[in-house]
């Protein structure tokens, strides 16, 4: 038989679309000798390339892995139906880029878990890599799965098919895992035994292995997962990296071939944000605030040019107008690109003058758009929620903004909100409209030809595990369309772009947002109906959903909501990601009495939990 | 300073797209520190010219490709630099400084020869082969129907193939062809093996293979290369 690099490049890569999508040999990849390391571990994307490739996780975890001469880290993405296809009329495995070999033959896979939505693409990948899916079926020859991410901290609707997750910061403990399970096949003759192995990687902090814990349930309701071994921790605890200046960040990154969605320099400049937006999972998982100096972005930005050759540089981060030194740390940056056009961008604007300042001086080298999010209509809603935007805010950064010369502005909001009424909407309505008129009026008196336009995106609610909100109430599939419809007809005016999501896919996020154990088989059903890349519009089908709803005798609007008690024990309450329950409660109490929280790195401290219980705190680089 | 090159576009390199290039050269160039020249105006855009455009998964010996540079380097500093910071799958062969800005590559390049592998379905012999290259050739004109912008279109390529060799390879049809190629009109490969297939009534099999061997300029006196004009 041939072997699968001829048959793909010869036979399989030129039929199909998009064939770099598939080829591992991208600028500053690592393709290490398979034979001359103790450990070999897959980063398993289950999203297309472009989307995988964006993500600054997966670089960071590649390079950090393969700088250690003792493993090797490969890469293997969802690959697109057309490329299933061909895999599976020719019965060939799903295989790792750098060196196509069938993903099998890794010792441990990482799957990433960055939305709900990908989930069945998982089961997707291990069906095409010839893996079976669940974890009790796989017997020692067989890879390690792991998961982590996001939605690890309520990994519960996967809990079959892992072997274990890895809670927190992955930079932080994947060396001592990988350190783990090669010691491990060191002392068993080069295999495994998966029996012994998962004992040793759950007394690792951090890692949660699922088939140790049992939820108990008594009248269909859960009361607790209880762990089934005397020596792993009831709860565990996340992993969560101290000092941003000494993590690990690659100098040199993977460079693609071909376009992928975010096609630049990812410079992380902090991490974390205390905002405390009341829906917004990120704000508390990735407490607290850790802010990388300006010393050191400066040396990453100039090293990451040269290793890289891009000509942009994005600020990332949750809210980079928050880094305390970030209007000197741009000037410079941009005084000392400026000539080699290279462009700054930053992803994410506040609502304020100071950012668009910023925004501004960007638009020196590269003209970018210009996105804020007021969330909600008004001012009310945005004081439940705790988004600390009034509409003078709005109307004056976007009036300064129609002055310094954009024409076109987008805003973000969110139907279906607690406590949400028609005059919310009423309100997202009123305030699209004033951001036109305004704009209008100051491209007129400016004598400018452009029209002002304005794109409202409208995003539904989607109550997510360890916010504020993860009790509330998601609204029902017809009161979410209802909302859309009503906007949609309120907005006459051709100048307002009026962009929505698919409401049943806000549903099916809810239900593995909040999921317990049970929807293990929910996911299996929907994947062997055939579900798969859900989160793609052209794919997701939402009837095929509901018919494995159906012969699971489940019902989706009751999945996605979960009991409003504070004493119930949550599906995830076995895992710690530092923020306290008992401090999202009392958040959410204050959000039914519009009463705001600060920011605790202005203010003081609110005391969330995650300082005082896993032992780091806050850094700014400028006080 | 102004550059020409010559590259090799293997393995990964043939399934880069005009645009993907386009970003990748600018790039290398920025990985190697060599200050590429901009336009002026309001979206400055690298000083780059391409020879003839390649299509999605042909292999090519000899692309060509201009540069200005802010600076002076000396050439095999150049060629040093550039070695490192190219992908796999895209290989320098050659940089000549060019003194003058002359035409551009596009408007130099008028021909093309490419080394396609034919797969067929059934035997041939060597003899038939040769006849039916004779056979093809021969013939005034032959006319291919290409989609354009504005629908289909009739055009003749006969008088765009300069030359058509063959020989047979276990089952495969080894062609060399030269053809026109640049502004003047552009004659695919792809075009000359339906002019064959047509002629001879041949079954082929799918996965035909195209490989360019070079880009010429050809003149009443001589075929050359864009180096050495
Ligand atoms: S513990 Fe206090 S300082 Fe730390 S993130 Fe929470 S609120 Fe902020």
């Amino acid at each position: 038989m041939k072997d699968l690099k001829s048959i793909l490049e010869n036979e399989i890569l030129s039929r199909v679309n998009k064939p770099l999508r598939y080829v591992g040999t991208e600028y500053n990849s690592v393709k290490k000798e398979w034979n001359k390391v103790k450990l070999r571990t897959l980063f398993a994307f289950p999203d297309l390339y472009e989307i995988g490739m964006s993500h600054l996780g997966l670089r960071i975890l590649y390079h950090l892995v393969n700088e250690q001469p003792q493993y090797l880290m490969e890469r293997v993405f969802s690959p697109w139906t057309d490329m299933e296809q061909a895999l599976r009329e020719r019965d060939i495995p799903l295989f790792s880029l750098e060196s196509y070999r069938p993903i099998a033959e890794f010792d441990c896979i990482g799957i990433t878990l960055q939305y709900e939505m990908s989930y069945t693409n998982i089961l997707n990948m291990l069906d095409l890599g010839k893996i079976p899916l669940k974890a009790n079926e796989r017997k020692n020859e067989y890879p390690l799965i792991m998961g982590g991410g996001p939605c690890a901290y309520n990994p519960e609707p996967l809990a079959d098919f892992f072997d274990f997750f890895v809670l927190g910061e992955g930079e932080e403990v994947i060396l001592e895992v990988f350190e783990t399970i090669s010691s491990h096949r060191e002392k068993h003759n080069g295999r495994q035994d998966k029996k012994i192995l998962l004992k040793e990687l759950a007394a690792i902090k951090g890692v949660y292995v699922p088939s140790f814990y049992k939820p108990i349930y008594v009248d269909g309701v859960l009361i607790e997962v209880q762990p089934t071994k005397p020596d792993v921790p009831r709860r565990v605890v996340k992993r969560v990296v101290q000092d941003l200046d000494k993590a690990y960040f690659p100098l040199k990154p993977l460079v693609p071939y071909t376009e992928v969605v975010h096609d630049r320099i990812m410079l992380e400049v902090l991490r974390g944000c205390t905002r405390g937006c009341r829906f917004c999972q990120a704000g508390m998982i990735y407490r607290p605030v850790r802010e990388r100096s300006s010393e050191v972005l400066e040396r990453q930005a100039k090293e990451l040019i040269k290793a890289t050759g891009y000509n942009e540089i994005s600020l990332t981060s949750l809210s980079t107008s928050d880094h305390s030194n970030i209007k000197p740390l741009l000037k410079s940056m941009l005084d000392k690109y400026e000539q080699d056009r290279i462009g700054i961008s930053l992803p994410s604007l506040r609502v304020d003058a100071f950012s668009l300042e910023l925004a501004k001086e960007v638009q020196r080298v590269r003209k970018t758009g210009l996105t804020f999010a007021p969330e909600a209509g008004t001012q009310r809603l945005r004081d439940v929620i705790n988004k600390g935007v009034t509409e003078e805010n709005l109307m004056e950064v976007t009036t300064a903004a129609f002055e310094a010369g954009w024409t076109q502005i987008k805003l973000y909001f969110m139907i279906g909100l607690p406590t949400e009424t028609f005059l919310d909407l009423d309100g997202i309505v009123d305030l699209a409209y004033k951001v036109l008129h305004n704009g209008m009026r100051i491209l007129r008196e400016g004598g400018r030809t452009r029209q002002a336009k304005i794109t409202i995106s409208v995003s539904s609610f989607v109550p997510k595990a360890n916010t504020p909100f993860q009790w509330e109430k998601q609204d029902t599939l017809e009161q979410l369309k209802e909302k859309q419809r009503y906007i949609k007809e309120k907005i006459k005016d051709r100048r307002i772009n009026y962009n929505y999501h698919e409401a049943e896919l806000s549903i099916l996020e809810a239900v593995f947002a909040r999921g317990d154990r049970r929807l293990n088989e929910l996911l299996l059903k929907a994947w062997e109906k055939g579900c798969k890349f859900d989160s793609w519009s052209e794919h997701f089908r939402y009837n095929l959903w509901l018919e494995a709803f159906q012969e699971l005798n489940m019902e989706p609007q009751e999945l996605a909501n979960i009991s409003e008690e504070f004493d119930r024990k949550l599906p995830w309450e076995h895992l710690n990601m530092g923020v306290t329950k008992a401090y999202l409660w009392q958040e959410r109490e204050k959000a039914y009495q519009t009463v705001a929280t600060e920011d605790c790195r202005y203010q003081s401290c609110t005391t969330c939990g995650i300082c005082q219980d896993l032992g780091v705190s806050m850094v700014l680089e400028r006080k | 300073m102004l550059v020409r090159i010559k590259y090799r576009k293997t393995s990964a390199g043939r399934f880069m797209s005009h645009l993907d290039l386009l970003r990748t050269i600018e790039r290398i160039f920025r990985r190697a520190g060599l200050p590429m020249a901009f336009s002026e105006g309001f979206n400055p855009h690298p000083k780059v010219s391409f020879g003839s455009a390649l299509a999605v998964g042909i292999t090519s010996d000899a692309e060509y490709l201009d540069v200005e540079l802010r600076e002076e380097f000396p050439l095999d500093q150049l060629r040093e630099r550039l070695d490192v910071a190219v992908p796999s799958g895209i290989e320098i062969m050659e940089i000549r400084q060019l003194q003058t800005r002359t035409r551009s590559l596009t408007a130099q390049i008028n021909m093309a020869r490419y080394r396609v592998y034919v797969p067929l379905a059934e035997k041939m012999e060597a003899s038939e082969l040769e006849q039916l290259i004779q056979k093809a050739m021969v013939q005034p004109t032959f006319i291919v129907t290409r989609d354009g912008k504005k629908g289909k279109r009739q055009v003749d390529i006969k008088n765009g193939i300069y030359k058509l060799e063959g020989r047979l390879d276990e089952d495969y049809i080894i062609l060399q062809i030269d053809v026109q190629t640049g502004s003047e009109g552009n004659i695919r490969p792809e075009e000359v093996v339906e002019m064959l297939r047509k002629t001879g009534d041949l079954y082929l099999r799918e996965g035909l293979q195209i490989h360019r061997l070079g880009l010429y300029v050809r003149e009443e006196a001589a075929i050359k290369t864009p180096l050495e004009i």
